[in-house]
């Protein structure tokens, strides 16, 4: 069945709708606008969940050479993420109502985190790469409006730049690869195309013509580094753990369930087209690195949060690793851990942020026996810790079986160095025990330290975390029934072949039964250990060498931002000629490298042809003349007159070129030039000061090089001199008559088949005309503050006084 | 110099309304036309100063010492700039009035008119009037607000 195009466009459209009325929502409902916003969410929920057993691509085309267009493709992988987005969105939104009482900014707030519910839907769904990219920026965009949300908090502004930075860096990797797989379509597909879907339906020929371009380990590193830096893979991790300092609903929701886990989901999305050798050592090692990484820096951790976002990061490794792998169990890994990973560390975020509004702290060392007082939270955190752990038979065991049977197999069919995959696997899961342990002792055990009195917390913010974790037990309970209901479609729109999900508890030994076994027991008899643990991974995170990836980045932007406090008064000091060189010479560099990458050797086909007629010859030589005396003139009357006379020669040469109207325009606009000088001239001083030798060098050079560029250019552009004239010249000309209904070729382009050209220029003139006239106004009264202020203003003459 | 502007502005003047008017067909047109006019009042502005056109030529007293922009020919430039870009945009809009795309341009011949026999009638001319006043209006506001600092 083809899914519905209305209710798909409804359901991705709908929250941004409501992100733009969230402020009219705030005035009339303040607080309880998180419901409201809860009620969109369900109504995306909803509508999705009318399409569960459709299938296929629907849209409408925007533009149709580039075959963009606004395209929904509706599949289980889609759908699963999606449903998970809007279902969690359902939770966060009462969750967030209870939990940011009495909080400023909270328009902002929903109205941002309704965008993101938006954004988060269309990257699920858009099959058009261009919206894919879109929605992609967007969400990096909303995650930073919320991770700023204290935007009086330094660490808070911090953050966010940093996760700004780098996911909005990853996005910039990822239009480069989505680019290169429209070039490769072109080839691939008989004309470019941005569909994904059709990509993928033609995988082979794709990557045929990926590889045939020399483009396919670009594209690759690319989509894997944008994938890499959205789902804080290793080595750009660290931006998440900082992105804790947002409200927790927002951490739960962006930094555990949803955002993060857009790269993974692209990775899973374009698995079957990028599969290839390249492909596994690639992704399924970034993934183990990020899985072992992670669990280790989550056992150091001494915050609740910290903990989590270590923890989430390492989880996200394990599914990019399942995708990494080219077997069949590796795809459903990924997929099914990513409805796993949503259902448990979600709740486990609520129940951080429960804590930290209950009990005033999220210091790990502080907290313990917090079982007394929130006996119903502790509840959910067994569930949700214990899954997290991968103990059976909660669900996040499944899914990390999957995972273990995938490196095995895959260890076993290459051998040598691929037995590190299992090997790895299991060593990060004894780590992931060891954290979860550590999580689940804030509720067990003794008291560490006076906390003041902790509050049952009230019935919005239990019940979120609540349904999770129950709906966590139901997938724990009866595996195959998620399966049949949602994970199977998502399994085979990432798998690479044929592939019948069957889950449930082992009932025979084999060996990833004895790696979850040796997870198991090596994770509890380490749990003892981690203080010696955390301290020597804390030996490793302090060391000056830079392994903190952290440090690069702070030293990236500190950096750029002293050298361009420094390259800044170089280029912008305030003196107009220091503007016109500057614009000139790189403005003329960056034409000459253009034509040097794209035109290769020079093809001067137009100059050996041209007989110069005599005439010609000696208008321009006194042109040549006059330019040379313009710059020695001594005087600026001189000066003038000079460029007068080139001017008119210039005139002179259009006419015996047999350019009337040029010749007209330049005439009478040199004559206008020339009127103007003398209205001025009067004003400046009569002679040039001494200069500089170094400044008369520098100048000549910025010339030649302007020079230079209009002479490559003009032999670049026109035609030989035997040419026809081009199919456009030809229309013009047979059309001026009939079309335009005058002879004058030009001017009926100017009025009447350019006439919206002459339109914008004419905008232009007048905005020339108005911004002059503002600038003069405003120049007196920037005087005049200046002149308040005791301040000299910046002298705009320099070298000739 | 005031001898020379004196009998030259007025050639200037009628030349470039000709060269407008004659632009469907031979050089010439909105523009050019629009900045040989300029060069005229400029020359003006060079002969004589700011305030000649209205004292000298409208016989209006000028009020001494207020800014320029509040002067009252600054005021007129600004206004047939505005002027110009109405009837660009009104031209345009007329075509979409009879059902054809945006700034779409046609012609009529009529004939038997007076003195001329045959007069050919473009809406491109209407165009090319607003790109004239266009061009008189912001030079001039240019010309005349830079000058007067």
């Amino acid at each position: 069945m083809d899914p519905n195009l209305t209710i798909v466009a409804t359901a991705v459209a709908l929250p941004f709708v409501a992100a733009v009325l969230s402020p009219l929502l705030y005035r009339v409902l303040g607080e309880r606008t998180g419901y409201a916003g809860a009620v969109v969410a369900a109504a995306s929920f909803g509508l999705l969940a009318t399409e569960v057993d459709s299938h296929g691509t629907v849209g409408v085309s925007w533009v149709p050479a580039l075959d963009v267009g606004a395209q929904f493709t509706v599949d289980g992988w889609g759908l699963l993420f999606a449903l998970l987005a809007s279902g969690i969105g359902v939770l966060v939104f009462v969750y967030s109502a209870a939990y940011m009482h009495g909080e400023e900014g909270l328009a902002r707030y929903y109205a941002a985190l309704l965008a993101f519910m938006g954004s988060i839907l269309g990257v699920a769904l858009a099959s058009d790469l261009v919206f894919v990219f879109l929605f992609w920026e967007l969400t990096s965009l909303c995650s930073f409006v919320l991770i700023g949300h204290y935007t009086d908090d330094d660490e808070s502004r911090y953050s966010a730049r940093m996760a700004m930075v780098v996911t909005v860096g990853g996005g910039l990797c990822l239009l480069a690869g989505l680019l290169m797989l429209a070039v490769a379509s072109r080839g691939a597909l008989g004309g470019a195309t941005f569909d994904l879907t059709a990509m993928i339906a033609n995988d082979e020929a794709m990557r045929a013509a990926l590889r045939d371009s020399g483009l396919f380990v670009p594209a690759l590193g690319l989509i894997v580094v944008a994938a890499a830096a959205k789902s804080a893979q290793v080595p750009l991790h660290f931006w998440l753990p900082n992105a804790m300092v947002a409200p927790t609903p927002v951490s739960a929701f962006l930094h555990s369930a949803t955002m993060v886990k857009v790269g993974v989901y692209f990775l899973g999305r374009v698995r079957p087209l990028l599969m290839s050798p390249e492909w596994v050592s690639l992704v399924a090692t970034l993934g183990l690195l990020t899985m072992t990484v992670g669990s280790l820096l989550a056992v150091a951790a001494t915050d609740t949060k910290e903990l989590l976002a270590y923890s989430t990061a390492s989880h996200l490794g394990l599914m990019v690793a399942g995708f990494g792998f080219d077997v069949v169990y590796g795809g459903e890994a990924g997929a099914f851990h990513l409805l796993n990973h949503a259902l448990f560390k979600a709740p486990l975020f609520l129940v951080a942020g429960i804590v930290v509004h209950e009990a005033g702290t999220r210091d790990l060392d502080d907290l313990g026996g917090l079982w007394r007082e929130l006996p119903v939270t502790a509840s959910i955190t067994v569930i949700a810790a214990l899954s997290m752990a991968g103990i059976p038979p909660f669900n996040g065991f499944y899914s990390k079986e999957l995972l273990f049977e995938a490196a095995y197999e895959v260890a076993h069919e290459a051998g040598g160095l691929a037995w590190l995959y299992p090997a790895v696997a299991t060593l990060a899961s004894v780590l992931t025990v060891v954290y979860s342990v550590k999580f689940l002792a804030l509720f067990f055990g003794e008291r560490r330290a006076p906390v003041a009195d902790v509050h049952r917390p009230p019935i919005a913010l239990v019940g979120p975390p609540a349904v999770l974790a129950s709906a966590a037990v139901v997938v724990s309970v009866a595996p195959q029934l998620a399966v049949d209901v949602i994970v199977q479609g998502a399994v085979d729109a990432t798998g690479t072949g044929e592939a019948e999900l069957s889950v449930g508890l082992p009932t025979h030994f084999s060996p990833p039964v004895a790696m979850s076994a040796v997870a198991v027991v090596g994770g509890f008899a380490a749990y003892p250990f981690r203080g010696r643990l955390a301290a020597g991974v804390q030996r490793g995170v302090d060391a000056p060498i830079p392994v903190r990836p952290s440090g690069w980045y702070d030293w990236i932007v500190s950096t750029t931002t002293v050298t361009s406090a420094r390259f800044g008064p170089a280029v912008h000091n305030g003196l107009l000629r220091r503007y016109v060189r500057w614009v000139a010479a790189a403005g003329s560099l960056l034409a000459l490298a253009g034509f040097a990458a794209a035109a290769g050797p020079l093809e001067i086909g137009g100059i050996g042809g041209i007989g110069v007629p005599l005439a010609v010859a000696v208008v321009l030589g006194v042109a040549t003349l006059a330019g040379a005396a313009v710059a020695t003139a001594s005087s600026h009357v001189s000066g003038v007159l000079t460029l007068s006379i080139l001017g008119f020669m210039l005139a002179i040469f259009f006419i015996l070129a047999s350019a009337p109207d040029l010749a007209l325009t330049q005439l009478v606009v040199e004559t206008l030039v020339l009127l103007m000088f003398l209205l001025v001239l009067q004003r400046l001083p009569s002679f040039y000061s001494e200069v500089r030798p170094l400044a008369i060098a520098r100048d000549a050079g910025v010339s030649l090089l302007v020079g230079a560029m209009a002479f490559v250019a003009v032999l670049l552009t026109i035609p030989g001199p035997d040419a026809d004239p081009t199919s456009v010249a030809a229309y013009y000309t047979e059309q001026a008559v009939p079309g335009g209904g005058g002879t004058n070729v030009v001017n009926v382009i100017l009025v009447d088949f350019r006439a919206f050209d002459t339109l914008g220029e004419l905008l232009v003139v007048a905005t020339a005309a108005i911004a002059i006239l503002v600038l003069v106004t405003m120049r007196t009264r920037g005087e005049a503050a200046v002149t308040e202020a005791g301040e000299e203003p910046t002298p705009d003459g320099g070298d000739s006084p | 110099m005031r001898t020379t502007a004196r009998v030259t502005v007025p050639i200037v003047l009628v030349v470039s309304i000709s060269l407008f008017l004659q632009g469907h067909n031979l050089p010439g047109g909105g523009f050019i036309g629009g900045v040989l006019t300029t060069a005229a009042f400029v020359l003006i502005y060079v002969a004589y100063d700011l305030d000649y056109l209205e004292s000298g030529v409208l016989g209006r007293e000028v009020e001494p010492g207020t800014s320029i922009f509040e002067h009252r020919t600054v005021t007129a430039y600004r206004r047939t700039l505005l002027a110009g870009l109405v009837v660009v945009l009104g031209s345009g809009v007329a075509g979409i009035l009879i059902g054809d795309p945006f700034l779409t341009q046609g012609y009529v011949h009529l004939e038997g008119v007076p003195i001329y026999h045959e007069v050919e009638l473009a809406s491109a001319l209407a165009f090319d009037l607003g790109v004239y006043l266009v061009v008189v209006g912001s030079l001039l506001t240019i010309v005349s607000v830079v000058s007067s600092e």
